[in-house]
């Protein structure tokens, strides 16, 4: 255990090496106090003059769920550019500096390389959302009301489907050496699952339900409308192991490959 | 100098590597005691880096059994790996971390309990000198000094088996004596492998050395057998001005009793050179001079010399390709 938390702290800390780590998360914070800024302005605007949007009257609509469930949603979208520049190094950066194989030379074993690689960048990603939590911080201060729950559950299941989509971004890093390579793919493989979501609407009938089984946006929506259902935590559970379980298979093809 | 009451620390058995249809080791043996420095001697390709990366378990062999201290590589193999130091033939580090948090790192990959860590650090970096660059950032130093921090993570958790693949390539002089010594003062009680393609560096550093091309081992015996190996051999060395008569010569020499391993080639100034094998107690110089002279060979010039350990290498590669193998 003490050996996966070093390589984890020793992964957590190369996020801030590179000018990348620090850009990125400048990035984030920016986009989402936009979104955020946004949200709370049309709000605003709404209250103030809601016969122009068609509302007799305004005391229907609900804070928590039009300010935070939008603000959810509009973060996935986020993730797309985001999972792909934090995993691209996870593994790639490492076979393109050879610093790899002196990795597989230590006493440690596959397992404890992949949790410790996979632990440090979901902590990383874990501090990125930390200080969102300042945003209901401000939105209590001038003066908003929501509910603690709902907020909150947003912000888990946020953190459950970009830890899955790390998970996968971490997997396809392991595949190639060049870390370009590693975003792009990650990117595709992003953008095919969202576009999954599309699809359950179009295909409806049976293949519809296969494809909004299948969908983690179809999954995170309840997260960012206040449900949860253990169906959703599981899926996320699952698309997390099952490509933390790949990524295992993948560096262990060295045994048999030149 | 290997002592035989000491521990064996390395064994290899049998151990054969296929990658795909190509076979990188054919079924190689050998041991290593505790005190000894072994040389593998081979040219590229020879299977060197094959051998130490399954030394070191980076992968498995396709067949045959690895132990280290008596531990079974396939079998425990974390327990095996703790005993072993390994520098990769390139010393590639994580060029964005500081020495001392690099070092830092493979201390606790390696196991060093925590109270031990930081004395257990700061020994190795004194003992590669790096103190003065412990904050340093690893891609900001030097190759020498990246070389002797290669060192120190392989030196971390001391290990009592090091694998040091090609540990003075690169280097300026100084450096290679350098690092030279620190290999030296090393061996004294542990078991080191080192690959290398300088002979002299073998001779110089190395008990024993074994010489291995195309995935076998040609020769196995310390540098004095060798050397003793040197002293009833030597080569005749030929050079011919005209390239027409080069045929001619090769015929000349392949009718003549004692010719062994010939080899020839062309000069920048085109003379023809040929180099082959001959024992001591024959000369064959006035035989070759006038059969030449008889078949009007432009005869330029004709040396004996001793050989040295370069030669006794390309005449065991070509043995080795007759089927003739050492042991």
């Amino acid at each position: 255990m003490r050996k996966i938390f070093a390589l984890a702290r020793k992964e957590f800390s190369g996020c801030f090496h590179s000018w990348l780590g620090v850009l990125m998360a400048v990035l984030f914070f920016l986009v989402s106090g936009i979104f955020f800024v946004i949200l709370v302005l049309n709000y605003v605007k709404m209250s103030m003059h809601p016969e122009q949007y068609g509302l007799s009257h305004f005391t229907g609509i609900n804070q928590t769920h039009f300010i935070f469930g939008s603000f959810f949603t509009n973060l996935s979208i986020l993730l797309l550019f985001l999972v792909p520049i934090l995993t691209m190094r996870s593994f790639a950066e490492e076979k393109r500096q050879e610093t790899l194989e002196l990795l597989f030379t230590y006493p440690v074993s596959d397992f404890e390389i992949v949790a410790g690689k996979q632990l440090g960048i979901m902590i990383f990603f874990g501090a990125l959302l930390a200080p969102l939590l300042g945003y209901l911080a401000v939105f209590r201060g001038i003066g908003g009301e929501f509910d603690w729950g709902p907020a909150l559950l947003g912000f888990g299941g946020f953190w459950l489907i970009g830890t899955a989509y790390l998970a996968a971004g971490v997997f396809i890093s392991s595949l190639t050496r060049s870390p370009i390579v590693s975003a792009l793919g990650t990117f595709s493989v992003l953008l095919v699952f969202w576009i999954f979501d599309w699809v359950k609407d179009i295909a409806g009938g049976p293949w519809g339900r296969v494809f909004s089984e299948l969908s983690p946006l179809a999954h995170y929506r309840n997260f960012t409308i206040g449900i949860l259902d253990v169906q959703d935590a599981v899926y996320f559970g699952f698309f997390f192991f099952y490509f933390v379980f790949l990524t295992l298979r993948s560096i262990e093809t060295r045994n048999w490959k030149s | 100098m290997s002592d035989h009451h000491s521990e064996v620390l390395i064994d290899f058995q049998n151990v054969s590597k296929r990658y795909g249809a190509f076979r990188a080791l054919r079924d190689v043996s050998f041991q290593v005691r505790e005190g000894e420095i072994v040389g593998f001697l081979g040219p590229n390709g020879a299977g060197k880096t094959t051998a130490m990366r399954i030394l070191s378990g980076f992968f498995p062999p396709t067949s045959g059994h690895v132990s280290i201290r008596g531990v079974d590589m396939s079998k425990h193999p974390h327990k095996a790996k703790q005993a072993i130091g390994y520098l990769p033939e390139t010393v590639s580090l994580y060029p964005d971390m500081r020495v001392i948090e690099y070092l830092r790192f493979v201390a606790k990959v390696k196991g060093v309990p925590p109270h031990e860590r930081w004395g257990h650090i700061r020994a190795k970096m004194s003992f590669c000198g790096l103190l003065e660059v412990s904050h340093r950032l690893i891609g900001k130093l030097s190759k020498g000094y990246r070389q002797r921090v290669g060192l120190a993570q392989a030196l971390m958790g001391d290990p009592s088996v090091l694998i040091l693949d090609e540990p003075t390539t690169g280097l300026d002089p100084t450096q290679i004596k350098e690092i030279r010594e620190l290999i030296r003062a090393l061996g004294q009680n542990r078991a080191v492998i080192l690959s290398t393609h300088i002979l002299p560096e073998a001779s110089m550093l190395c008990n024993r050395v074994l010489m291995i091309n195309q995935g076998e081992i040609l020769a196995s015996g310390t540098v004095q057998e060798l050397a003793s190996c040197l002293k009833n051999r030597e080569v005749i060395h030929i050079r011919i001005k005209h390239r027409e008569d080069r045929q001619h010569a090769v015929e000349a020499l392949g009718s003549i009793q004692g010719v062994r391993g010939l080899r020839s080639g062309e000069e920048a100034n085109g003379e023809t050179f040929f180099a082959f094998e001959s024992l001591p107690d024959e000369d064959l110089r006035p035989k070759i001079t006038k059969l030449f002279v008889e078949q009007g060979i432009s005869l330029a010039e004709i040396r004996r010399e001793p050989m040295n350990l370069e030669e006794v290498f390309l005449g065991l590669l070509e043995e080795g390709k007759l089927g003739r193998r050492f042991s």
